[in-house]
């Protein structure tokens, strides 16, 4: 009756896999979204952001609006692909899912009550966050693989002419600005056991960073404010244009594996459903 | 390893509320041991520290001779480890959650998990946030017992079962015993606690406040009487009574000619029915020990009475 302490060949990473399977209706779901926003928004370009007459509106427009918008750069393709898709409607969908998969991971496994049976199961709570922010990174790099498909697919067509290594860049950045929102989702949420404190900490990372460069964008006097966005560090030079900052895409990237460990940290030391 | 599981002097405060005030207990290897306690008497407190869910602020503890932190992933496949409350809300079937279960803590037998089902009468493949609370709970117990973990660890395990299934647990109990698998089981139903366990802890306020065996606990549980003797005198009959040990509470219900007495017994029945004999009885009643009424008495009883 008493077996040794493995478990059966065949199935590593099971937390992994459950988690990741379970929710492939709504990695597919935001998936349709940002397919859906990019075939929108792209294919307009020809129309309006290479057209003299949407330059002339938006220089008629207040220059505090189009910085605050990104528009000073949608009169070429690289920028207005940068701007509109992963400045905006792209970055808006991403950050959603990933604060909702971040805060849900921990916090809202442990709210639910869930989150007890599995930790009485034969795994150890490193692991749990582990295997769960590894479901999380996955369904981030679906969406950027996706994006960076689509792009590529609509670039010759929509006359975006965007460099390859440009759009890798971007979309590294991309993904990894997503990241950050949902490893804070899921570092707050698997400290306080919280789902909704989850949800405050990505929507704050993703919300503030955008605002802060907004403003920040604004004046030499609030500057500073670009040095705390994240949004900053990934999208500031623009790099659809330029080419990605790649110690910027580093940051991100470190910061959020460095959020999964104070995650799994924070698990380890407390009581649960408490 | 003759003990399963120790406790000792276990406590645990959420914040400033200390919930276990020093828990001592041994639970022996191979047996069925109940915790009764009413709500909030820290029951599951106590199980989520031998599962390591949450950890005591002092004391030790130990399962099947580890510490449950240090035991770790090794140590808690070797329980299984149903929760007071079970929420599963997945869009996924018990087949699959089962058999993810069975990822993380088997191996499971082949054909185990069917065979637990058919016995609990549950169906493994809807899914689980559409079934009913006594639905959940059976899949809770399918995931506790498809294992066959040396240690089971049960809070309220009955819950939302009906009557029928409740008996096909007991059973399930039964057989695991049978098996030399341990049983670590709570409930605020003492009649369950009677009909399975052989030894039961009664916790209320964060302490232990008794162990006994069921044995134990019936011989020393109330018992109501009530006879009636022709050709006797009341004041004779209760100064007969009154002679025999642990009688309590008589009261004479009738007397006309003969006479109708009841009273409460607490202790042997030997002396009782020695007495008895000496009268002419034409009626008796002597009811099942009221362990219920004896649990009651010791909630209420203040601490060092009980002791």
């Amino acid at each position: 009756m008493s077996h040794p302490g493995k478990s059966p060949a065949g199935t590593r990473l099971p937390l992994f896999r459950r988690a990741f399977v379970d929710s492939w209706r709504s990695t597919l779901a935001w998936a349709a979204g940002l397919a859906a926003a990019a075939f929108l928004y792209l294919p307009l370009y020809p129309s309006i952001g290479g057209s003299d007459q949407m330059q002339e509106m938006i220089n008629a427009l207040p220059a505090e609006m189009t910085r605050a918008l990104n528009y000073d750069q949608i009169a070429s393709g690289p920028g207005y692909t940068q701007a509109t898709l992963f400045g905006l409607i792209g970055f808006l969908l991403m950050s959603i899912a990933t604060v909702a998969w971040g805060a849900a991971a921990v916090g809202g496994d442990e709210e639910s009550g869930q989150l007890e049976l599995t930790l009485a199961h034969g795994v150890r709570r490193v692991q749990v966050v582990l295997e769960r922010a590894l479901a999380l990174l996955l369904r981030v790099l679906v969406l950027a693989a996706l994006a960076f498909v689509i792009v590529a697919l609509l670039n010759g067509p929509s006359q975006l002419d965007i460099d390859t290594a440009n759009l890798f860049g971007a979309v590294v950045l991309f993904a990894g600005l997503g990241l950050l929102t949902g490893t804070s989702a899921l570092f707050v949420g698997a400290a306080t056991g919280r789902r909704t404190y989850g949800l405050a900490a990505g929507a704050a990372v993703a919300v503030l960073g955008y605002v802060f460069n907004a403003v920040g964008r604004q004046s030499p006097d609030v500057e500073w404010l670009l040095r705390v966005s994240p949004y900053h560090w990934a999208y500031g030079n623009s790099p659809m244009v330029n080419g990605a900052d790649w110690a910027a895409a580093g940051w991100l990237w470190g910061i959020s594996a460095a959020l999964v460990v104070l995650a799994a940290v924070a698990l380890e030391q407390r009581d649960v459903g408490a | 390893m003759d003990i399963a599981v120790t406790a000792h002097s276990l406590t645990k405060s959420f914040g400033r509320r200390e919930v276990l005030h020093g828990v001592d207990f041994e639970v022996q290897a191979g047996s069925v041991f109940g915790v009764i306690g009413p709500n909030g008497a820290g029951k599951t407190t106590t199980m989520r520290c031998l599962l390591d869910i949450i950890r005591p602020n002092s004391g030790e503890v130990r399962v099947l001779g580890l510490d449950p932190r240090a035991g770790g992933p090794d140590l808690r496949r070797r329980i299984g480890y149903l929760p007071g409350e079970l929420f599963l809300e997945g869009r996924v079937t018990g087949r699959k959650l089962l058999s993810h279960y069975e990822a993380v803590s088997g191996p499971v037998p082949p054909g185990r998990i069917d065979e637990l089902a058919e016995r609990l009468d549950l169906d493994l493949d809807r899914h689980t946030r559409k079934l009913s609370k006594g639905n959940k709970q059976k899949l809770g117990l399918v995931q506790a017992f498809m294992h066959q973990p040396e240690l089971l660890v049960l809070d309220e395990p009955t819950s939302g079962l009906d009557p029928l299934i409740q008996q096909e647990f007991h059973a399930m109990l039964r057989e695991a015993r049978h098996n030399g698998q341990t049983v670590f089981l709570s409930s605020h139903v003492l009649s369950e606690i009677q009909q399975t366990a052989d030894t039961v802890a009664i916790l209320r306020d964060g302490r232990i406040i008794a162990i006994e065996s069921v044995t134990g606990l019936r011989e020393g549980a109330v018992r109501h009487l009530r006879f009636t003797a022709s050709h006797t005198a009341a004041p004779d009959a209760v100064a007969l009574l009154t002679a025999v040990p642990g009688i309590g509470n008589i009261e004479v219900l009738e007397s006309n000619g003969g006479v109708t007495l009841s009273a409460v017994l607490e202790g042997a029945i030997q002396p009782l029915l020695h007495a008895l004999g000496r009268l002419e009885l034409t009626d008796l009643v002597l009811e099942e020990p009221d362990l219920e009424e004896s649990v009651l008495k010791m909630y209420a009883m203040p601490q060092k009475e009980v002791l």
